[in-house]
Order: structure tokens, then sequence, then C-alpha cells
């Protein structure tokens, strides 16, 4: 019974256990799976990282002249690293060890990120469409001088 | 014959962890009859997984079927989508997975004895076995890269290596736990105030163990030998790594603390083996073909034995992919044990159980 009085009251003057968290951060090792990176000068546009990714957390949109640009939602993204593990150029698309930050209420992957990525895929499907327009095209005409020829 | 009440409990209850509800028909304040009510929480994970996502992908979606053995299901998938493929993964991936999932079982079944203390009425074990448990949390942050979802399973092997400085840093964490765990094991077992809630609670017999089907600690705990890593070792080599089974004789709360508690030992020393003998070769086996055909796995998780069943028809989405997690080969016997116990005892032999519904309902 003293024992368990005089434990107690040493406990009052022990340190918590717990981490102060503002004060003192919590444990982060080096290779934590945080933010995804991307390099646009050494991606070589493969789309590999797209199809890859379980969440669908990367697409592609493409412009008319056919130049891809990058989208990425870190609200969406489970961080699993596959798209690093499937980018057969190295460095193009990397994992940091930052924590993500947080979503907010205003980025509501219903009105912006599920858009955007029904966007992208019909900016890609306008473009080959336009491209396979365009072939056929040139098709005609070179058919068309060789039969006046 | 006395007056009978019927109380209802769960599924929000301050003593209930998991959306699960009971009904307890009781005479005098001891149950005696009890139905359960279980399939709250259905995502339709089976149904995604063989219309939404690749086969690839699959192993990062039932990882999110459950939060605290998540490698387990992962890991599970990624064996029976590997048979389906044909390829033999590299000796390192295996004894990785080993690694992972043994530390997993360390911090679930933490998790579960803190739980039962909590539920018995004791706050301060409670807090003293999570302030131990969180050692394996970073040690799972430091393999992993991420404390809960692991996503360290894929198909073919594993996501990542083991760093020289993780495991040093594993294996002084270990040493450190060992007493730790002494204390732990001498408070659950000769505690008196928690013996009054735990011993003789909860009680099932091993023959209806048996005739119920019981899996995991639960069965352990009635005398049954029942664990798929003392069955099977073609998937991983389990008696390598200087597995053992634990069994003990009782069936109540208190012997199912134990077993957990003993299991722990065990789970250290395989986490010891594998370090010392971890050899040297790949991670991952690249392969180009589809499923095809059918495969079942058996995995030891946490709660007891996970089965999956997956049926591939040579595209990437397979055609169907079933679940049946450990809690559900337990419920009949959940609804058994109440009986005879008073109502009181009713959370702490809940807890007892680890019943993880977000496993079953999918």
């Amino acid at each position: 019974m003293m024992k368990t009085f005089f434990k107690a009251i040493l406990n009052l003057f022990k340190k918590p256990i717990t981490t102060q968290y503002p004060a003192e951060h919590t444990y982060i090792p080096d290779d934590y799976r945080g933010m995804i990176g991307f390099d646009e000068n050494l991606c070589i546009w493969c789309r590999r990282c797209e199809m890859v990714c379980p969440p669908g957390a990367i697409v592609f949109s493409q412009d008319m002249e056919g130049k891809q640009t990058y989208h990425f939602s870190r609200a969406v993204c489970i961080y699993c690293g596959e798209c690093v593990r499937a980018c057969p150029k190295e460095g193009a698309i990397y994992q940091t060890a930052e924590p993500a930050k947080y979503a907010l209420h205003e980025e509501n992957i219903n009105n912006t990120w599920n858009k955007l990525f029904d966007e992208s895929l019909e900016s890609r499907a306008a473009y080959s469409a336009e491209k396979k327009r365009l072939a056929a095209e040139k098709a005609a005409a070179a058919k068309k001088d060789a039969d006046k020829k | 014959m006395g007056k009978q009440y019927e109380i209802p409990l769960g599924a929000q209850h301050v003593s209930l962890l998991e959306p699960l509800h009971f009904k307890f028909t009781t005479e005098n304040e001891k149950i005696i009859d009890t139905t359960a009510n279980v399939f709250y929480v259905h995502r339709g994970i089976e149904e995604a997984c063989c219309s939404k996502f690749k086969f690839r992908q699959v192993s990062f979606v039932v990882g999110r079927v459950c939060g605290l053995c998540s490698i387990s299901h992962s890991t599970a998938y990624s064996q029976v989508a590997e048979k389906l493929v044909k390829i033999e993964i590299p000796r390192r991936a295996k004894y990785l997975r080993m690694l992972v999932i043994e530390l997993d079982r360390i911090h679930s079944h933490m998790l579960c004895l803190s739980h039962v203390a909590e539920n018995a009425g004791f706050e301060a074990l409670f807090m003293k076995t999570m302030q131990y448990r969180e050692f394996v949390m970073e040690m799972l942050e430091a393999v992993c890269g991420n404390r809960i979802q692991y996503d360290f399973s894929i198909v073919g092997g594993v996501a990542r290596d083991l760093k020289p400085q993780v495991s040093k840093m594993i294996l002084e964490r270990l040493k450190k736990f060992k007493p730790q765990l002494d204390e732990l094991v001498d408070i659950f077992s000769n505690n008196w105030t928690l013996a009054l809630k735990s011993k003789g609670a909860g009680a099932i017999t091993k023959e209806d163990a048996l005739r119920l089907d019981v899996v995991g600690p639960f069965a352990r705990a009635t005398g049954l030998a029942i664990d798929v890593r003392n069955e099977t070792e073609d998937l991983l080599p389990w008696k390598e790594v200087g597995f053992e089974i634990v069994t003990k004789i009782g069936g109540d709360v208190h012997v199912r603390n134990l077993v957990r508690l003993h299991e722990l030992y065990i789970s250290m020393r395989i986490i010891e083996n594998v370090i010392a003998g971890l050899p040297e070769s790949e991670l991952v086996t690249e392969t180009k073909a589809f499923p095809d055909g059918e495969a079942v796995i058996r995995l030891e998780a946490p709660r007891g034995e996970l089965f999956y069943y997956a049926k591939g028809n040579k595209t990437q989405i397979l055609e169907r992919l079933k679940i049946k997690a450990p809690t559900f080969s337990n419920i009949p016997a959940m609804i058994e044990a109440f009986k005879g116990n008073e109502y009181g005892s009713a959370p702490a032999i809940i807890a007892s159980y680890d019943p993880c519904l977000s496993c079953t309902s999918r």
C-alpha cells in the first residue's frame, strides 16, 4: 500500500513519456514515404506511372500540339511509391521524405481532381482523334496525287 | 426462473471499438442467450477488386481492408496472385515478409491486450501497454515508410529493402522491449484486480472450440494446436526461423491474454532470426504473365487464419476475389462463450476476442 503511494508521488516529478508535439517532432525515418516529386526535363512521357497508380492520382493531359502536362493530386495519392518503381527513367518521378500537407475542404476531389482527370483523358482522346484525322487527310491527299499521275 | 431482460450492446458503445451489435438476454445479471449482428461497414472491396483495379494494384486495395493486419492481407493477396501467374518469389522477399508480419503481430497483440485491460477497468495497464507498443510502430515506419498502411508486399516480392541501420535499430529496441514484456506478463498473470474480471470469464471448452471452428489465439487458448504457420511451409519458411506453437489450457480471458503475451516472445525470436539469417537475393520476380485459373491461400494473421480465393481469366482484371477474415470464423464461438457470464464482464470478453469487424465486412 505504502509502496504504491510513494510511487504515485514520485510519478508527479517524472517527465511525461509522450512526445511534446509542437515543441519536439515525432519520429520520421529518412526514407519515409512522403510527397511525390516530378522532373519535367527528365520525363520521357511514357505514362507508365499513370498506368500503375492504384488510386489514379497521376494523370497526363495533352494539348493539340501534342505537349503533355503532368497532374498530381496529393489528396488522392496513397504514397505507395509504385510510380517510382515503374518509372523507366531514374529521377523523373521520385519520392521525398517530406510528409504531404493535409487536404483542405475546398479541394473537394469531386469538383477538382475528378473533373481534371476526366478532362485530361478527353484532351488526350481529342488529340489522338485529331492526329488520326490529319493522317487520314494526308493519306487521302497522297492517294489523290497518285491517282492524278 | 427470474425475469428476463434484453440488453443491447453496440453498434455505438463507449467500450466497444468495433461496429458490432450484441443483444444479450439476461437473467439476474447473468447472460443466458446472445445474438450477434455484424456487417455494419460493408465497403464493397471485393467487387472493387474485380472491376476497377488491375491485379497488380489489388495488393494495395486489400491492404486497406484492415488497419491492424494490413500486411497479412496484402501478403495473402500477393501469394494468391503469384500462384495465378505461376512465379516463385525470391528468398529475401519471403524473409522480409515474415519480418513485417511478425512486427505487425506484436503491435496487434499489444493493442488487443491494452483494450482488454481498459475494458476490464484497468486504465493504468492500458496506458502502460500502449506505451510499450509505440516502439513497434516506429520500427514499422522505419521498415515500410509508414505507420499503418505498409504497402510492403507487392505481386512478385516486396517493395522495399531492409537497411542495415534499420535492422540494427530493431535488434536494439527488441532488447529493450524484452524486460518490458516480462513486466507485462507478470502484471497480466498475477494482478489480483485484473484476475477478478479475467479468470473464468468468457470460457469456452476445447470440444466447443473444435465444433465451432475457432481460429487464432482464441483457439490456442483452449488447447487446440491451430496455427497456419505450423501447417504450411511452402510459401513462407516459418520453421526455419524458429516458429513454435503456443497453446494453453483454460479458454478464458486470462488464458487468451497469456497466449498473446507468449506469442510475442515467439515473434521476437522470429524477428531476431530473420535479421540474423537474411539471405542475399533480388527483391522482386518480374513477370508479364496474366492471372489464369484458381488458387486459394491460407495465412496466419494476428487474429487467426486468413483465407484468400482468387480466379483469373487471362486479363488484367480478376474475375473473382474472396476474402475470409479470421473474425468471421470466430463469430459462432463468440456467441457461445458469453453464456453463463456476468453482464458486467461482457466488454472485457468482447475485447479479448480481438474482433476485427472491418475485416469481416470488407
